[in-house]
């Protein structure tokens, strides 16, 4: 009996206190939509610092560093919308899939042959000019050309580019691309609006302790012009020496040359008048510094040497680098031409 | 010391007169009994010893009734003894105050023991919210009272340490050891969100309760910030209060309970009321432990030949070259010169700064009276050295309180108290020690300090001549008179004065050759009166009113002074004459601030036979602070309670002890700012026509429309208590606002004025608490076992900012620890790298798919990109970059569960006492650990080296670890691994302590009396004793309050205590 009513009072003691705690839960519970909501903050003041890109068709491009989010919660969204050319009609070509080259894993200037290379990267469908989706950077791939998007001196094309967060959208309107036109290889002499060629040479970038044949007067690098020749299809690049008459000259006379690690090519095949690799393109693959760049990375870098027995038995090492990119596949020939004086290759 | 001995006799001598007094009227009524009924009823003298339950101990004063209707036929004396003449065979009942009343039938026996046992009705308590008594049951407000014998027993200077885990929604952080300084204290969340300082050295703005301590309001935030934006002793004012002299503490805790504290009561309120006189013999009880505080488990460090080992080791592998290796070797002396006796030793830094300490705590405490008179001395002097050399804390304290009321129309209180407090910092500033910091890890291989090696700053740690002192005295004065039946008025003046000194001397010899005096005083002062009017009636026995109207006024001074001497004649001659005029300083600082605050108040209180009760209240303030367009603030609330336990259907309930239900609406504010933020300031304007002018200051434009920051808050609570005392439970919930938070705003350089403070910040704190005891075994076991309980979850929420921007992003200063105000989440965000992992090997690095490069990272000069054994962050913008756009919020540094267990067991008399706190979900950034792997980051350096074979470190490429390589110096610089900032290093700081755990033994009383004395308990106490927790760094709770780990800071002691406490 007493066992009984202790449970029956332990029951009531559990519902009557529940109810209440029931009810003060609740209250809680409408307070909390009172609260605002966790939403992204989106500044209205936020911006593109640049509206005009003029990147070069034919390498890919990333042109980055250009927005200013103005504190607003990050990540952003970024599309590109209704792009349109000069007369205001869309434009098909900036939105259809091309097929590029992308990097899967990481070049390191190590590898071993060109398959291990393409192994690195496979071909993928992207649009020509693309934007990052978070962080606004805009791509225009190495896929791109004036045969299929209108360069310079075109007014190119407008597009407006939408930016959001949860907390806000916003639409920046008539920015604008206009590419210049491809320029297969730096350094070159091309005009980059029009594309035609201007008589100016092109130098190599050091020359030192270089004794002319004839006048025994140091050259310098006004005494050879470097000539960029693309001479078919292919995987290749080829380097020619030639002297004042357009001779070649053996690349064996550059004897310090570091043949093998001239660039990052294999299957070396030298001559008495040229030395030819087999290459990946673009030179340089990635900007990053190689044994086969300059200290930044962003152009390969080749140096021919030599040493000879100077005026009063002095050891004389002789060089001459050159830095170069070139950006379309092909059967490329570098020539050095000896314009002045020939470099004198004998002893005292 | 003489004059007040002789006080003391004075007291005692009128005391005895009045007992005196009392023993003529009980002889008188003991006559006339004995002429009455001498034929009745035969007249038995009985004796015996009232003791308390729980602690063996004999309760003075406790009141002794006989007979129908009952009347008072005499009291216990010092000792708890008794002995009285009643009538053979009488019904004897024992009342006190606090316990439950013990009714004994004589039936022949003349010796009784009578064990009194406390009451365990929360609702009889009497509590004082808003200035006027009232019993819990018709207090409408959530309010905790924690009895001050829980907070005996345990040597400290800072009593609110001993409070932690024990009141449901009191989160108190002891993230110091600094003696004297205090921790952090937070009722119901957080209430600001101002950081000073940034990184790792940022500070959230205390935001303590208001303390009032007998009655004079003390507000712990002012005087003590810190010890850090301020100079000053760096002594909290709450560590000037002895621990034994208090009686209980009550903690205030939604609007409705605080409202009459209204201009400071947004922050919550605890009143600390210290002893009084109640036995009408007086009774001298002297408490005394010694105890020997120990610094925690140091780290552990590689010494001598091995760290040079371990030093080689890394710059032949990782360095470039072996040739540039060997130069890096050869050009550092530390490495090579093996065999210098400079460099050749092991020597334990930590041990130099670190040490064990034996320090000791004495009280005495005399008190005596009854109802109309009764007083109280309390004496005390406490002793701690600090853990950390050349640091501690001296207490000398003195209180006296008097009760004198002649009549029931007249009551008159009155106390003094004064403390003195006197403490070292060394080289820190009390909360940071820095010094000690960067000189215990210092390379083992560096000779032990001395004048003449190179370990200059680790030197100054011990050899500083650094002096402070913090005085402070309070007096009270309280009269009422009632001039009615029902109304009565009562005035109330206090005034309380706190000065600190600092006096620093840092010698020439290790300062750069340049000695410097600094010496620093502050004088602060508050002078409170009220005056009220109130109206007490009982209508038809059932409808009580009780109403009462005030006024309130504050005026505080504050001021402070540096004079700061540079390069004085030399290190014995100290000033002050001969320093260098150039380069010295002094004057009064600018935090100087003279501020008054003036109010008007009234409640209603009725309560329907104590079943409904109904509390409103309405404040007008006025403070000096508030912008002239705006100088009032209005604050009403509102009560209801619903004594459920006293309606006609529990009136059969046995089981049910008490039950309500109670909810609360009321506004609260606390003033913020200065009266230069409302007013704009004249200040010092350069030189025209030859003579100083005086113009507009420019740098803050005035706001005529600040107000205080004001707190909402709305409070629903249950309190139910079963089974006689078995089960008492408390539930509440609340929804808190703190609105109008004062924060600077800049302004655009074409207004002139370079910046504004506004009331824009708003923020909401919601949660739960519940408060749960057991006492498991029956009322009539020998064994008395009580378990409490209580934990509280609160949820912070940011609801405003400044302009109506939706966040805001605090610079994360030299570490990068960044903190995100953003609306509708938790208030303090951390924002930092999402460290998802460390890299296998180069290959598991991603690749930008458009340029081919590795992802990179980039220190303004160098560019690296990732490989193998780097730590893997997300890049949150897929730029293939990682730089401060892939942040993420992550993170709250307030944690979101706090609470205590609590276990009192006693047996004959023994007694085991047990008290435990938690904090649960909090996110803590572990700089110890991050320091630790970046000390490999300069092998060359002169930094200690701490062992990592035990985490799980990259070592070779393929290795899945959590932590990345350690070792790779060079490229170091460029991409630091191991930056504070990052996920990696925020850890749960969730923690399990066992806070104190006191063994005592009360000594028989045939065995105290032998020795002369009414009674005797020892008793030892292990304080901070273990602390359960999954956290890496060295303690989960001495962190800073926005959960920075900061490796500088003073570590918490644990103690041990040997203690006795003699009443005679």
């Amino acid at each position: 009996m007493n066992l009984v009513t202790k449970i029956m009072i332990n029951k009531k003691n559990i519902i009557i206190s529940t109810i209440p705690l029931m009810m003060l839960l609740g209250l809680l519970g409408a307070c909390k939509k009172f609260l605002p909501t966790d939403r992204d903050t989106f500044n209205t003041q936020a911006r593109f610092t640049q509206t005009i890109y003029k990147p070069v068709m034919g390498r890919t491009t990333v042109m980055g560093d250009n927005f200013d989010s103005q504190s607003s919660s990050l990540p952003l969204t970024f599309k590109i919308v209704n792009i349109r050319n000069s007369d205001g009609l869309s434009a098909p070509e900036l939105i259809k899939p091309f097929d590029v080259l992308v990097w899967k894993k990481a070049y390191f200037g190590t590898e071993k042959s060109i398959a291990e290379i393409e192994a690195k990267r496979v071909i993928e469908k992207h649009p020509l000019f693309e934007i990052r989706e978070h962080s606004g950077e805009f791509i225009m791939w190495a896929a791109s050309n004036s045969s299929i998007i209108k360069a310079l001196p075109d007014s190119g094309y407008t597009f407006d580019v939408e930016v959001t967060n949860n907390g806000g959208r916003r639409y920046f309107n008539n920015m604008q691309l206009q590419p210049y036109r491809e320029r297969k290889y730096e350094p070159n002499s091309l005009d980059p609006t029009t594309g035609a060629g201007t008589n100016a040479a092109i130098r190599p970038n050091v020359i030192n302790n270089m004794k002319g044949e004839i006048t025994s007067s140091n050259l310098s690098s006004n005494d050879v012009n470097v000539y960029f020749n693309r001479i078919g299809d292919g995987n290749s690049i080829t380097f020619r020496f030639l002297d004042t008459l357009s001779r070649p000259i053996d690349p064996a006379k550059f004897k310090l040359t570091d043949w093998p690690n001239l660039v990052h090519g294999f299957n070396m095949e030298k001559t008495s008048t040229y030395v030819k690799y087999d290459v990946a393109y673009p030179i340089p693959l990635v900007e990053i510094p190689t044994a086969y760049t300059t200290q930044d990375g962003r152009q390969a870098r080749v140096k021919f040497s030599y040493d000879r027995l100077g005026f009063g038995g002095v050891k004389e090492v002789a060089e001459m680098s050159f830095n170069f990119s070139i950006y379309e596949k092909g059967a490329w020939e570098i020539v050095f031409w000896f314009n002045r004086d020939n470099p004198k290759f004998s002893n005292e | 010391m003489n004059r007040r001995d002789k006080n003391i006799l004075k007291l005692s001598t009128l005391k005895q007169n009045i007992a005196m007094k009392h023993l003529f009227k009980y002889l008188i009524f003991l006559l006339v009994l004995m002429t009455t009924s001498a034929y009745a009823q035969k007249i038995v003298n009985v004796k015996g010893t009232v003791v308390e339950k729980s602690n063996n101990l004999g309760l003075p004063g406790v009141n002794i009734l006989s007979g129908t209707p009952l009347k008072s036929v005499g009291s216990t004396g010092g000792d708890g003894s008794f002995s009285i003449n009643v009538p053979e065979n009488a019904s004897l009942v024992f009342t006190y105050i606090g316990f439950n009343n013990q009714t004994i039938k004589l039936n022949g026996k003349n010796v009784l023991r009578v064990l009194m046992q406390e009451s365990n009705n929360d609702l009889k308590t009497v509590v004082v919210v808003g200035y006027a008594p009232k019993t819990k049951e018709v207090a409408t407000g959530a309010l905790t009272t924690i009895s001050g014998k829980a907070l005996q027993d345990v040597p400290v200077a800072n009593v609110m340490e001993l409070l932690q885990g024990k009141v449901a929604g009191l989160n108190i952080q002891n993230n110091t050891g600094s003696p004297g300084a205090r921790g952090s204290i937070f009722v119901r969340g957080l209430s600001s969100i101002e950081v000073q300082g940034s990184g790792n050295d940022a500070f959230l703005t205390p935001t303590s309760p208001l303390f009032v301590i007998d009655g004079v309001p003390l507000d712990a935030n002012t005087n003590y910030e810190y010890g850090f934006s301020q100079g000053g002793p760096g002594i909290s004012p709450l560590s000037l209060i002895p621990p034994e002299d208090i009686e209980e503490v009550t903690v205030l805790k939604d609007a409705q309970a605080t409202s009459l504290y209204g201009s400071q009561g947004a922050y919550g309120v605890i009143l600390i009321t210290t002893k009084r006189g109640k036995s009408k013999t007086p009774i001298i009880q002297y408490v005394t432990s010694f105890f020997v505080n120990t610094p925690p488990k140091l780290k552990q460090v590689i010494g001598g030949k091995g760290e040079r080992d371990l030093r080689l080791w890394q710059i032949m592998n990782y360095d470039t070259t072996v040739y540039s290796a060997r130069q890096r070797i050869d050009n550092n002396p530390l490495l090579s010169d093996s065999l210098n006796a400079f460099y050749n030793n092991s020597t334990d830094w930590q041990n130099v700064f670190y040490r064990t300490t034996l320090n000791q705590n004495h009280n005495v405490n005399a008190s005596g009276g009854d109802e109309r008179f009764n007083y109280k001395v309390n004496l005390g002097y406490y002793d701690e050295r600090g853990i950390v050399e050349n640091t501690g804390l001296k207490r000398y304290s003195l209180g006296m309180n008097v009760l004198y009321q002649p009549n029931e129309k007249f009551r008159l209180f009155a106390n003094v108290s004064s403390a003195l407090g006197m403490s070292q910092k060394g080289s820190g500033n009390g909360i940071l020690q820095s010094g000690v910091a960067s000189g215990s890890s210092a390379s083992s291989l560096l000779p032990a300090p001395s004048l003449f090696s190179s370990s200059g700053a680790a030197t100054g740690v011990l050899i500083v001549d650094n002096n402070n002192k913090s005085g402070n005295i309070k007096t009270n004065l309280e009269a009422r008179y009632q001039v009615l039946k029902p109304v009565s008025v009562t005035s109330v003046i206090n005034y309380d004065y706190n000065t600190g000194t600092e006096d620093t001397f840092k010698p020439s010899i290790l300062n750069n050759n340049s000695s410097n005096v600094y010496s620093y005083n502050d004088r602060r002062s508050t002078l409170y009166n009220r005056n009220m009017i109130s109206y007490a009636q009982t209508f038809n026995a059932v409808h009580n009113v009780n109403a009462y109207v005030f006024n309130e006024m504050y005026i505080r001074n504050y001021q402070a002074q540096a004079v700061s001497q540079v390069r004085t004649p030399n290190d014995q001659y100290q000033g002050p004459l001969g320093f260098n005029a150039a380069t010295s300083r002094g004057g009064v600082l600018s935090s100087y601030a003279d501020s008054r605050s003036a109010a008007l108040a009234t409640q209603l209180s009725y309560n329907y036979d104590r079943k409904y009760v109904l509390d409103l209240s309405y404040r007008w303030d006025g403070v000096s602070s508030s912008g002239p367009d705006v100088p009032w603030s209005k604050n009403p609330s509102i009560g209801l309670k619903w004594n459920f336990n006293r309606e006609s259907w529990f009136k059969n309930a046995k089981w049910l002890d008490y039950g309500s239900l109670r909810t609360t609406w009321g506004k609260n504010i606390v003033p913020n700012g200065t009266v230069f933020d409302a007013f704009g300031s004249y200040n010092f304007s350069g030189v025209y026509n030859g003579s100083q002018s005086i113009g507009v200051g420019f740098g803050n434009l005035p706001n005529t429309t600040l107000t205080p920051t004001v707190t909402t808050q709305y409070n629903a609570g249950l309190d139910v208590g079963l089974f006689e005392g078995k089960y008492q439970f408390t539930f509440d919930t609340y929804y808190k606002m703190v609105d109008n938070q004062i924060r600077e705003k800049t302004l655009a350089d074409h207004n002139g004025f370079g910046a504004v403070k506004t009331n824009e910040v708003s923020l909401v704190n919601y949660g739960y608490e519940l408060s749960l005891t057991v006492r498991p075994l029956a009322k009539t076991s020998k064994v008395n076992w009580t378990v409490s309980a209580n934990g509280a979850i609160n949820k912070d929420v940011l609801t405003s900012l400044p302009d109506r921007v939706r966040q805001i992003l605090l610079d994360g200063g030299a570490t990068g620890q960044a903190i995100l105000y953003r609306l509708g989440v938790n208030s303090l965000s951390n924002v930092l790298y999402n460290t998802k992992g460390v890299y296998a090997s180069t290959d598991a690095v991603a690749v930008d798919p458009a340029t081919g490069k590795r992802y990179q990272t980039t220190n303004g000069g160098s560019t690296v990109f990732f490989q193998g054994g780097d730590p893997y962050w997300t890049d949150l913008n897929g730029d293939y970059k990682l730089d401060g756009k892939d942040l993420v919020i992550a993170g709250n540094s307030q944690p979101m569960i706090t609470g205590g267990v609590s276990s009192f067991f006693s047996y004959k008399n023994y007694s085991v006492n047990v008290n435990m706190s938690y904090t649960l979900r909090r996110d803590i950034l572990n700089v110890p650990l991050a320091e630790r792997f970046q000390n490999f980051s300069n092998p060359g350096g002169a930094n200690s080296l701490v062992p990592i074979e035990e985490l799980q470190y990259w070592k070779s490429a393929g290795d899945v670890a959590l932590y990345p390589n350690p070792y790779d110096y060079l490229r170091y610089s460029a991409y630091s691994p191991f930056r504070y900032n990052q996920t990696l290093f925020q850890e749960d700081g969730s923690y399990l302590k066992l806070n104190t755990l006191t063994l005592a033994y009360t000594f028989d009383k045939k065995f105290a009396e032998r020795l002369g004395i009414t009674s005797m308990r020892v008793y030892c106490t292990g304080n901070n004793l273990y602390t359960f927790t999954n956290y890496s760094g060295p303690d989960p709770e001495n962190v800073s309050d926005l959960g920075r780990d900061n490796s500088s800071g003073y570590p918490s002691r644990r103690s041990y205590s040997l203690g006795l406490n003699i009443q005679f």
